[in-house]
């Protein structure tokens, strides 16, 4: 059987879940069993340089545009399955992934499960574990084969980056989709951190949903103040316009990795650990028990948070003479 | 240009969730379903293209409450609205739902079709790229932006990092709403009562026509990792005991 592993990359920087998708459909490959990687974009040789372990790549060469539409993406996909027809197709669960995953389900025909933590093969179907809710709840599936799983990122381990043999890569232009694709990009922003980067500070407040309306977050920003933080805010609390973007924390926000994370009110939806499980010292206050977050919270306590950042904010605030 | 905007009505994920005795889904009954909240940023965004540039919007609603949020949609400026059967305390799945709303978007000659990004209860794949591969429009996820010049939409799209990237593509097309240019409104009590008389159009399910698809076996609550310490709930011993921590840490403010 053949696995098709889907990567990215942009800007000249491989995306790391790339090389987990190689991982992914490595755990499942026997003997016979090939591992393709698939790659879209103007770094060819970054990808020949770091997916060895894959048997095979494919790239589709970008020459002009940096950033690759999903919709060429997947056409580009489209004409690799059905030239290898493969039995699994693994995607990422990104930006790009979201697009293509359903997309190329609906062009094969194939099943599709999205959200995917745990693999397992069995003859010719899969079991495999999806969160859903929120990552309330797991949901085990079968899936006949051949299929499309859209992958959580961090569910695999990064599989070793190295370079592969040129004999094993086969290299296709993607300009004619490119041109012909009925999505152009026409401008990519990259963000300015002069005024906040979350990405470098130590300490951070993040208060979610749980907050309840803009005036609360004063309060929060008071308390961060008070410990010497940035006053972030979960993916709720920026689309109500209650914090800029470049405050928010998690997938389609920042990646951080505090000393200190304090999160007031955040549920912890898988997006959102995503974005700060690897953060030295997390404490979560949520009143939910079964808030997701306590799952990766050194530190977890279910009173009102108001109540607390009160309590710590009169604390804090005796302590250093003020 | 007819925008149709599609409204999924989900069980309160900052509710407590149970499992039904089947193990294969959740137990509805005490459940409260809300507007996916993604869904609520698209029909935003639909208003204000309609706001900015002239459209008709019809919004199509599934689940439990479609009625109730219908009327919400209507108070808050669409012009049609519509509710889609759904089976009885059954999952939304944006696989099953698709070819219904592809037939809907060819019957109400659709320029536009928006929905939100994502779904809790997408696990079968989500419906934007759904739809517009069925259809085979352009389709664009993950937008916090969208512009409207006649045919021509410019789309601004997230990717993490604060990185956004803006597409152009022309109608039609489907596009999978993660922020609408603006939060959502509120709507008044007063206009929510004229809306309750806005008459609620019916239209039946079609067939997914997906001959395979994967299959839920079994739902079960994840294993609480909780590695780390409860604080408990009493904010005062909570408050003292995390000067402490933070102390014994050097994250006191120094």
């Amino acid at each position: 059987m053949k696995f098709i592993a889907c990567t990215e990359g942009h800007s000249s920087k491989i995306e790391a879940f790339s090389l987990e998708m190689i991982a992914a459909a490595r755990s499942l490959a026997q003997a016979g069993d090939e591992v393709v990687a698939f790659f879209v974009g103007r770094d060819a040789e970054g990808a020949s340089a770091s997916f060895g372990a894959a048997d095979r790549l494919i790239v589709a060469r970008a020459t002009r545009s940096d950033v690759i539409p999903a919709e060429t993406y997947a056409l580009l996909l489209r004409d690799v399955i059905t030239a290898e027809s493969p039995g699994l197709v693994l995607v990422p669960y990104s930006a790009n992934g979201l697009d293509v995953a359903a997309d190329i389900a609906t062009r094969t025909g194939w099943p599709l499960v999205s959200y995917v933590n745990e693999i397992k093969r069995r003859g010719e179907s899969l079991t495999v574990v999806a969160q859903m809710y929120g990552g309330k709840i797991l949901a085990e599936c079968e899936v006949p084969l051949p299929a499309v799983l859209m992958i959580n990122p961090g569910a695999f381990a990064e599989a070793m980056p190295g370079p592969i043999a040129a004999v094993s890569v086969q290299t296709i232009d993607a300009e004619p989709a490119l041109t012909g694709g009925k999505v152009k990009m026409v401008a990519i922003d990259v963000p300015d951190y002069a005024d906040v980067d979350l990405t470098t500070a130590e300490r951070i407040v993040c208060v979610g949903r749980g907050i309840g309306d803009e005036a609360s977050i004063d309060l929060a920003r008071n308390l961060a103040t008070m410990l010497g933080a940035e006053i972030a805010g979960s993916r709720p609390v920026v689309d109500n316009g209650w914090l800029p973007k470049l405050r928010q924390v998690g997938k389609s926000g920042q990646k951080v990795k505090p000393k200190l994370y304090l999160a007031l009110g955040v549920s912890g939806a898988p997006e959102h650990l995503e974005g700060m499980s690897q953060a030295d010292l997390i404490i979560a206050v949520n009143t939910d028990p079964k808030a997701p977050i306590f799952n990766v919270a050194h530190y977890g306590a279910t009173c009102d948070l108001f109540d607390l950042v009160a309590n710590l904010s009169d604390r804090l605030r005796a302590g250093s003479g003020r | 240009m007819n925008i149709l905007v599609i409204l999924r009505m989900i069980p309160d994920s900052a509710g407590e969730l149970q499992l039904a005795e089947d193990g294969r889904s959740i137990d509805r009954e005490w459940l409260d379903f809300q507007l996916n909240d993604f869904d609520d940023h698209a029909l935003e965004e639909a208003i204000l293209l309609k706001e900015a540039g002239g459209a008709k919007v019809t919004a199509v609603a599934v689940g439990e409450g479609a009625n109730r949020v219908l009327q919400m949609a209507a108070a808050r400026g669409a012009d049609e609205v519509v509710a889609l059967q759904s089976e009885e305390d059954a999952m939304i799945s944006s696989r099953e739902i698709a070819a219904s709303i592809a037939a809907m978007a060819r019957a109400k000659s659709a320029d536009l079709v928006l929905c939100g990004v994502q779904s809790s209860e997408d696990v079968f794949g989500q419906l934007a790229p759904y739809v517009g591969a069925l259809l085979d429009w352009p389709h664009v996820s993950g937008t916090n932006r969208i512009v409207a010049n006649g045919a021509v939409l410019r789309v601004t799209q997230e990717r993490g990092a604060g990185v956004a990237v803006t597409y152009e593509l022309a109608t039609p097309a489907v596009l999978g709403v993660q922020t609408a240019s603006k939060a959502p409104r509120y709507v008044s009590g007063s206009k929510l009562r004229e809306a309750s008389k806005t008459p609620i159009g019916r239209a039946m399910p079609e067939s997914s026509g997906f001959e395979r698809s994967a299959e839920i076996i079994t739902l079960r609550l994840p294993v609480q990792g909780g590695s780390g310490e409860n604080l408990g709930g009493n904010a005062e011993t909570v408050a003292d005991r995390l000067v402490t921590i933070l102390a014994a840490k050097g994250l006191a403010r120094n």
